[in-house]
């Protein structure tokens, strides 16, 4: 079977690109798959720490590309899952040490191998940006619910669109229910209506989240984390499967469930 | 002959030095001003070397100003641009006189100025995207914020205008911009620029079109 490259982009930086990445990939990994996580990030790579790998580097992108080191030299073994890999980023290079024509031969290459790839894009429009989509076949974007972040996030959809990659899908990440209530964070249907993109998933705001990514380990590991929970629906609507955008959790506390019964008696 | 396509990223009224230049997803190239074929394709040839291999299989549409192109000189070209790994889409007259001032069909609006050249576009326009039409301008499809459309003529957006829209750029100020929904960033219609009033959140559901009527800019239901 042939694997399928997925980029995971913004635009806009500290949405959550990278936290996303390594979630998914955890959650995919859980399901079964073979996933390696490929960290673009040339120069300020930091996917490994959030996976909690960082120790285990040795070699990465660069000496791939370059021939200093085999390609399994370099992918590292996840700790928790024997069929999650991460390809680290360099961090003494900047990201013009690698070459769109790189990225596409090393991501068919690790097609072979892989289900699933997962590319970390890093922040921004340049080279950086055009190495991760390289050798794309698919494209998700994160976006927070913040006009800065949409505008960009739209700005990306269409270079993405630009460079062939038409079915780019959307996860809004950070969401806040009950600023949308009060009408202070724009809602999913803004969003959807200004980027006209699917949508992938919602991945609610939650404190956890910073403590997961500081102790490198992902949210999807925590049954009881809701952004973990986000994350392991969106991975198996990655997967093909029907899974409703939101469940009972996020409807929160007792009170508000109460009140949707109420509403729903009258 | 029939109306002609035209489209430009470049600020109105200025020249631009390079004639090669991206736009939604396609080359645009403006070998218009080269008067023989050979010295064309050597302009092609200089222009393509300077590409990366980023925009392989994009499609190339070439403004040939006023010359009619031989079958075999068609061929040349699309030999030139598959050896950049790129496919013609086909060319342009920008410079060739086609107004059909005969049509004497009523304009739909009262009031709005004919243009012989009308570009069509099916797509949303993003955030960083521009595009120019040298008449008008129709758009199936939204304008972000951040994208920007400019026509010489009348703008038409079926869908919703956020962006910034030009309308009778070179100077036609009886040019309008409607919109299906107008909430703009800025309308601008030949020498005039306007913004929405800051602060004024007005959501409006029915089609609005922008004009110049006594020396300001005016937003009125469209009735057509």
């Amino acid at each position: 079977m042939k694997g399928k490259v997925i980029v995971i982009t913004s635009g806009k930086g500290g949405v959550g690109k990278t936290t996303t990445t390594a979630n998914l990939g955890t959650a995919l990994a859980m399901m079964g798959n073979k996933v390696v996580l490929v960290d673009t990030d040339i120069g300020l790579r930091n996917l490994d720490v959030v996976m909690g790998l960082e120790n285990r580097i040795v070699f990465d992108i660069v000496d791939v590309v370059n021939g200093h080191c085999k390609l399994k030299q370099a992918l590292i073994r996840d700790k928790r899952f024997e069929s999650l890999y991460l390809l680290p980023a360099a961090q003494t290079k900047d990201k013009t040490a690698v070459t769109p024509h790189q990225m596409k031969n090393l991501t068919n290459e690790l097609r072979k191998e892989f289900d699933i790839i997962l590319v970390d894009c890093p922040a921004g429009i340049e080279q950086g940006f055009r190495n991760a989509i390289a050798g794309a076949d698919d494209a998700i974007i994160v976006a927070t619910p913040e006009v800065s972040a949409v505008r960009d996030a739209d700005r990306i959809i269409g270079l993405l669109e630009a460079a062939g990659l038409t079915r780019a899908r959307l996860i809004i990440n950070r969401l806040r229910k009950s600023m949308v209530k009060r009408g202070d964070m724009m809602d999913i249907d803004d969003i959807i209506d200004i980027l006209s993109v699917e949508l992938l998933g919602v991945v609610p705001e939650d404190e956890m989240i910073i403590v997961s990514t500081n102790k490198g380990e992902p949210a999807v590991l925590d049954n009881n984390s809701r952004a973990g929970g986000a994350y392991r629906r969106i991975a198996r609507r990655i997967m093909g499967e029907e899974v409703p955008l939101f469940q009972g959790d996020e409807a929160g506390n007792l009170v508000e469930r109460f009140k949707k019964m109420i509403k729903l008696a009258r | 002959m029939s109306s002609l396509l035209w489209m430009h990223m470049r600020m109105e009224g200025k020249a631009v030095s390079t004639t090669l230049r991206k736009a939604n997803g396609e080359l645009w190239v403006d070998l218009s001003g080269e008067k023989t074929f050979s010295a064309m394709k050597e302009s092609l040839v200089k222009q393509l070397n300077s590409l990366d291999d980023y925009l392989l299989g994009t499609l190339v549409s070439i403004d040939v100003g006023s010359k009619q192109l031989t079958e075999k000189q068609v061929r040349e070209i699309e030999d030139i641009l598959l050896d950049h790994g790129l496919h013609l889409k086909g060319f342009m007259n920008s410079k060739s006189n086609s107004r059909d001032t005969a049509n004497s069909d009523k304009p739909v609006l009262e009031g709005m100025p004919e243009y012989a050249e009308t570009l069509l576009l099916c797509r949303h326009l993003r955030s960083g995207q521009k595009v120019y039409s040298n008449g008008n301008l129709v758009i199936l499809g939204d304008i972000n914020p951040g994208a920007e459309v400019v026509a010489r003529g009348n703008i038409l957006v079926m869908g919703s205008l956020r962006g910034i829209a030009h309308a009778g750029a070179g100077g036609d100020t009886s040019a309008v911009v409607a919109a299906y929904r107008l909430n703009p960033t800025q309308i601008r219609i030949a020498n005039h620029i306007t913004r929405p009033p800051d602060g004024e959140v007005v959501t409006n559901s029915d089609p609005e079109v922008a004009r110049i009527r006594d020396g300001k800019v005016i937003i009125e239901k469209l009735k057509i």
